[in-house]
């Protein structure tokens, strides 16, 4: 291997060396970040983390964005509960209606950003603020607890049907949040799955080429036959759709839905995907890159909790890292076209 | 340089497919005539049978080809075999009518360039900062480089792709007076590796 094809590989592998010098630093420090239990938790923390990132590495490829997703989590969160707890509904039915309604979140981000022209950084920003104050609402601003232990057969009166898959269920909601396949935990093989989706959509399927092309040049994209519209609307449903799904990981892993958690989570989700080198400028990026960047968030909040860091340090790191990343793709951009 | 007929030049300057085909449909049939009609309907036919409208298949190719050069490492098989399928797809191989598909060929990188001068080309931020005249020209020629000597040079099919290559480079040349240093920086790069 020459020179200049080991620095591209270098460069083209970048991001995964930065991922194993943090697991080697956090390892220096305490030993136990490498232990069993704490990757069980890294991957059980990485999954809403990862799912939700493919609808935004999807969102930021044709130069988009979408700040509604820490709200379409929670609004999901406290619908699907709610469902279940409140109005005794199926679990699968819960889950089914929540994904759809996050997936139709998205569609009227597509509407406000492609048909009416609202920048999509307002639009989803006025969405985030609608949909948050929805959960307040809807829960009264109270945590809806015990999902865990809820009883689907409440509420059902006395429908066979519904009573076997509420019965069904039961059984099954458990598998959801604690357990899963030998020692990974179910919500990471959703993620595993999620990824798998999203990296064939974008590099084996016409639609993925589609959503390149719109980031990279949008005019040329409509000259040559892409409807372009219609492809802004998939993408925000897509964007709605994974978030929906997060939420619903989010509901099994904490088993309470809470409308003011998630703060700040659409942020954490940009930085996993610019950090994975994907850029805000459109046209440019992969899934394996966001995976990294993912692995890298994760990590860095298991290993700076691990170290005892506090909470508001953990804030200031996580904005570093944000600026850090952005920072770098706009040099990088700068550098290329000087 | 290739020679055409004079009474061509003005269907070759001509981006609108509406009107190129008015123009295509005022000459007098001849085999050279005909074998517009054939590259004419290759390029605006929608080859996946979608039902859409208004396609420049052959432009969208080109936005295939910007976004194989970038692909490597475990796409490198799937990169080849799309960069083949769309040499055969776009004539690049044919061994007749070399003027005809020199000048189409320039067509569709000037159809490409038109699109350059928009307002949301080459911005950042989504959309929030604009790039000023010079990023625009600068990143144009990035992108005419890269579907045409890039992913000829990535895919090592520059042979097979010398007249698109050829083509598309004497259009940006004639794009802007920062477009020659700019291919040149470019080429350099690749010459070093």
């Amino acid at each position: 291997m020459n020179e200049n094809k080991f620095m591209s590989a270098f460069k083209a592998n970048a991001i995964w060396l930065v991922f194993i010098a943090e697991i080697a630093i956090f390892y220096y420090f305490n030993p136990k970040f490498l232990s069993l239990p704490n990757i069980v938790s890294i991957s059980r923390q990485v999954s809403y983390y990862g799912i939700a990132s493919i609808g935004m590495t999807f969102v930021i490829l044709i130069a988009g964005i979408d700040l509604s997703i820490a709200s379409i989590v929670v609004l999901v969160n406290v619908v699907c509960a709610h469902l279940m707890m409140n109005m005794g509904w199926n679990m699968w039915l819960a889950i089914i209606v929540s994904i759809a309604m996050a997936t139709l979140i998205g569609v009227l981000n597509g509407f406000m950003v492609s048909t009416i022209g609202i920048p999509a950084i307002i639009a989803t920003f006025a969405s985030q603020t609608i949909f948050r104050g929805l959960s307040y609402i809807l829960s009264g601003g109270l945590p809806i607890p015990d999902v865990l232990r809820y009883d689907p057969s409440a509420g059902l009166n006395g429908d066979p049907i519904l009573g076997f898959f509420a019965r069904w269920s039961l059984n099954h909601w458990s598998i959801f949040p604690r357990t899963g396949v030998g020692l990974i935990p179910v919500c990471a093989i959703i993620m595993v799955i999620c990824f798998a989706v999203g990296s064939f959509i974008l590099n084996k399927s016409y639609f993925g080429r589609y959503f390149y092309a719109i980031g990279g040049n949008e005019e040329a994209s409509e000259l040559s036959g892409i409807r372009v519209n219609k492809m802004k609307y998939l993408i925000y449903a897509l964007s709605g759709f994974f978030a929906g799904l997060a939420g619903i990981v989010v509901l099994s892993r904490t088993g309470s839905a809470q409308a003011s958690s998630l703060i700040g989570f659409e942020f954490e989700i940009i930085t996993c995907v610019v950090l994975g080198g994907v850029s805000v400028a459109g046209g440019i990026g992969h899934m394996s890159g966001v995976i990294a960047g993912v692995l890298i968030i994760g990590s860095l909040k298991s290993g700076m909790v691990m170290a005892n860091v506090s909470e508001y340090t953990q804030m200031v790191v996580q904005g570093l890292v944000l600026a850090v990343a952005v920072g770098f793709d706009c040099f990088s951009k700068k550098r290329q076209a000087s | 340089m290739y020679d055409i007929q004079e009474e061509l030049k003005q269907y070759y300057s001509e981006i609108d497919p509406l009107k190129r085909l008015d123009i295509l449909n005022s000459f007098p049939e001849d085999e050279s005539i005909n074998f517009l009609h054939e590259l004419y309907h290759s390029r605006y036919s929608d080859h996946d049978n979608k039902g859409r409208k208004n396609v420049d298949w052959w432009l969208w190719r080109c936005i295939c080809l910007h976004q194989l050069y970038s692909r490597g490492g475990l796409f490198r098989r799937f990169r080849d075999k799309e960069v083949k399928r769309i040499i055969n797809e776009l004539y690049m191989e044919a061994s007749s009518h070399q003027a005809m598909l020199y000048y189409e060929y320039r067509n569709v990188a000037r159809r490409y360039l038109s699109t350059c001068k928009s307002g949301n080309y080459a911005s950042s931020f989504m959309g929030f900062r604009k790039a000023d005249d010079d990023e625009k020209v600068i990143r144009a020629c990035q992108d005419i480089w890269q579907m045409s000597k890039g992913v000829a040079w990535s895919a090592c099919v520059e042979d097979k792709m010398q007249l698109w290559v050829e083509a598309f480079h004497d259009e940006i040349e004639d794009y802007d007076s920062l477009c020659k240093e700019e291919y040149e920086r470019l080429n350099s790069k690749i010459r070093r590796k």
